[in-house]
């Protein structure tokens, strides 16, 4: 190529082939500039040195020096979450048994009393019918005395009446016939008569 | 003549202008050895820079969509699907910087 | 009328003038002393942290923060990639990722500007110590014979097949393994530090009493933009970089899933 290129060039004018001279030499001083200058890909020795020193620094620092004391306080403090969080459920779970036995033992006080309103109720009712029993069975005697009471008492009033009807039927008899009116023997016929006349 | 001789004659013609221009422009530039040199590297590399970029460009544009679509589909997952993405980014990236470094390489070497 | 945009020599972007020790195999430049503030900060803050803990256990400020950074590789990188036998490589995830992470914030750092895994001596010197240490965990924990009959001959495959697969397998997991690792970290970080580079030029250019003024906004507007991605992409490369460690050493620790 370099070659072909300097051919064209020959080919050409004078001024140009002195142009060529000049380019030439400043490609030539380029040239010495590239050898120069390093690659900018290439890596050099000093900065892969000190880079691989303060990585080994800090990896070293980081493995013996800073890790340790957090990690350790990290460890300490999530222990500690674990055993209150432990201690928190332990504790949730006994409420919870707490709360059951005392809701069983309300259960059951309620069910006592319950029980208790329901026996002093079933007692009650069987005293309110004895009393209304024994209240009814008063009633029902003192009604049949009084009205024995009463029979006896028709009865005495019959009699006192019959009596004085008889009474009032001789002494009209004798006011009639006027003469006195043998009672005892009269007695039958009178006797008849009122109760022939009429029941009392 | 079969085709292939006109083609073949056909693509000699090309050749020929194009070196005959190149030449011209040559001439009309006086470029030296070197500098046709660095202006070749230079054009190469900003063209290995842009075809370098091509592969990559589609792989990571597939992969993200791939992942973003696998995280809509499963958000539980999302993490996993995360740290393998990345993974696959740094695998498919690493193709376009060789292609970079090999524009350094031309360019400024 | 029109500045010229003149985007300064990639050696000017990269290179560091050594401060210390100049010429010798310990030189020490910009690179050097951001290495020294990325092991000071994650230094600093867990041994405030951890000073801390005698006084308050509950974790409030610096400690939120070292108690994040251990669950975040804890739960997001060890277990999900290792398993539950992985959290005793903690110390090496955790510095892998705090080192990286502030190399790389030293991108959009004022005063520095500059990604300390833009340089390759740093990706390049973890990668190589991520391929010893997960070599080593196999061997340690399977047997040399195991490991790498496990990692070069993988069950499964037909006899005559190992012809094919064995030489993909060594190239893959012994070369290309920690290649890509630092490249991945590497080109990143270079690319990202190039696009600042290229729009704090171009605002600097624009900014100027010549017409080129009505694209400085747009221009001022784009760098703000990629200042906040860059911070996103430092934090992505220091997680993919300590998930794919992960993934090796569990690789190595399980061979056979």
């Amino acid at each position: 190529m370099a070659v072909e290129y300097s051919l064209v060039l020959v080919q050409g004018e004078t001024d140009q082939v002195e142009n060529l001279e000049e380019t030439e030499n400043e490609a030539v001083s380029e040239t010495v500039h590239e050898e120069e200058t390093v690659n900018p890909i290439l890596p050099t020795v000093p900065e892969m040195v000190w880079g691989g020193i303060f990585f080994a620094a800090l990896l070293i620092l980081f493995w013996a020096v800073l890790l340790p004391p957090i990690k350790r306080a990290m460890r300490a403090r999530d222990d500690e979450v674990r055993d209150d969080r432990e201690k928190a459920e332990a504790a949730r779970v006994e409420a919870e048994t707490l709360r059951r036995e005392y809701e069983a033992t309300l259960a059951d006080a309620r069910g006592e009393a319950t029980r208790i309103i329901h026996e002093a109720r079933t007692a009650a009712d069987e005293h309110r019918l004895e009393v209304v029993a024994a209240a009814e069975q008063e009633v029902a005697e003192r009604r049949r005395e009084i009205n024995e009471e009463v029979r006896a008492a028709r009865e005495v009033a019959s009699t006192d009446l019959r009596s004085a009807v008889f009474d009032l039927a001789v002494d009209a008899a004798s006011k009639v016939l006027r003469q006195e009116v043998d009672r005892d023997r009269n007695r039958e016929a009178v006797e008849h008569y009122v109760s022939g006349t009429g029941s009392l | 003549m079969s085709v292939l001789a006109q083609v073949a004659n056909g693509l000699a013609d090309v050749a020929q202008d194009v070196v005959e221009l190149a030449q011209e422009a040559t001439d009309a530039t006086g470029l030296t050895a070197d500098e046709a040199k660095a202006n070749a590297a230079a054009s190469g590399a900003g063209m290995a820079y842009g075809l370098a970029a091509i592969g990559p460009g589609i792989g990571i544009g597939y992969l993200v969509g791939q992942a973003v679509q696998a995280m809509a589909r499963q958000p539980e997952s999302a993490g996993q699907v995360q740290t393998t993405m990345f993974l696959g980014i740094a695998f498919t990236e690493a193709l376009a910087l060789i292609g970079f470094v090999v524009f350094i390489l031309l360019k400024f070497v | 009328m029109f500045a010229q945009v003149e985007f300064p020599p990639i050696e000017n972007i990269v290179e560091w003038p050594e401060i210390f020790f100049k010429d010798t195999a310990v030189a020490f430049n910009k690179i050097g002393l951001i290495n020294l503030i990325a092991v000071l900060v994650p230094v600093v803050i867990f041994l405030v942290a951890a000073a801390k803990y005698k006084s308050r256990r509950v974790p409030k400020g610096i400690q939120t923060i070292a108690e994040s950074a251990i669950g975040f590789i804890e739960n997001g990188i060890i277990m999900q990639t290792i398993g539950p036998d992985g959290l005793r490589y903690l110390p090496l995830l955790i510095s892998l990722f705090f080192f990286i992470l502030v190399g790389n914030l030293f991108e959009v750092i004022p005063g520095f500007h500059m990604p300390a895994n833009a340089r390759m001596a740093n990706p390049m010197i973890l990668a190589v110590m991520v391929l010893v240490i997960f070599i080593a965990v196999g061997i340690k924990h399977n047997g040399p014979l195991r490991y790498f009959k496990s990692a070069l001959f993988p069950p499964g495959v037909p006899t005559a097949l190992y012809v094919l697969v064995t030489p993909i397998e060594l190239l893959s997991t012994f070369i290309v393994r920690p290649f890509s690792l630092a490249v991945r970290l590497f080109a990143n970080m270079l690319a990202g530090h190039i696009l600042l580079v290229t729009f704090s030029v171009l605002c600097i250019t624009t900014f100027t009493l010549s017409l080129l003024v009505v694209i400085f906004p747009f221009a001022f507007g784009m760098l703000t933009a990629l200042t906040a991605f860059e911070i996103m992409v430092a934090f992505l490369q220091a997680y993919i970089f300590t998930i794919l460690t992960a993934v090796y050493i569990g690789g190595a620790l399980h061979p056979d899933h």
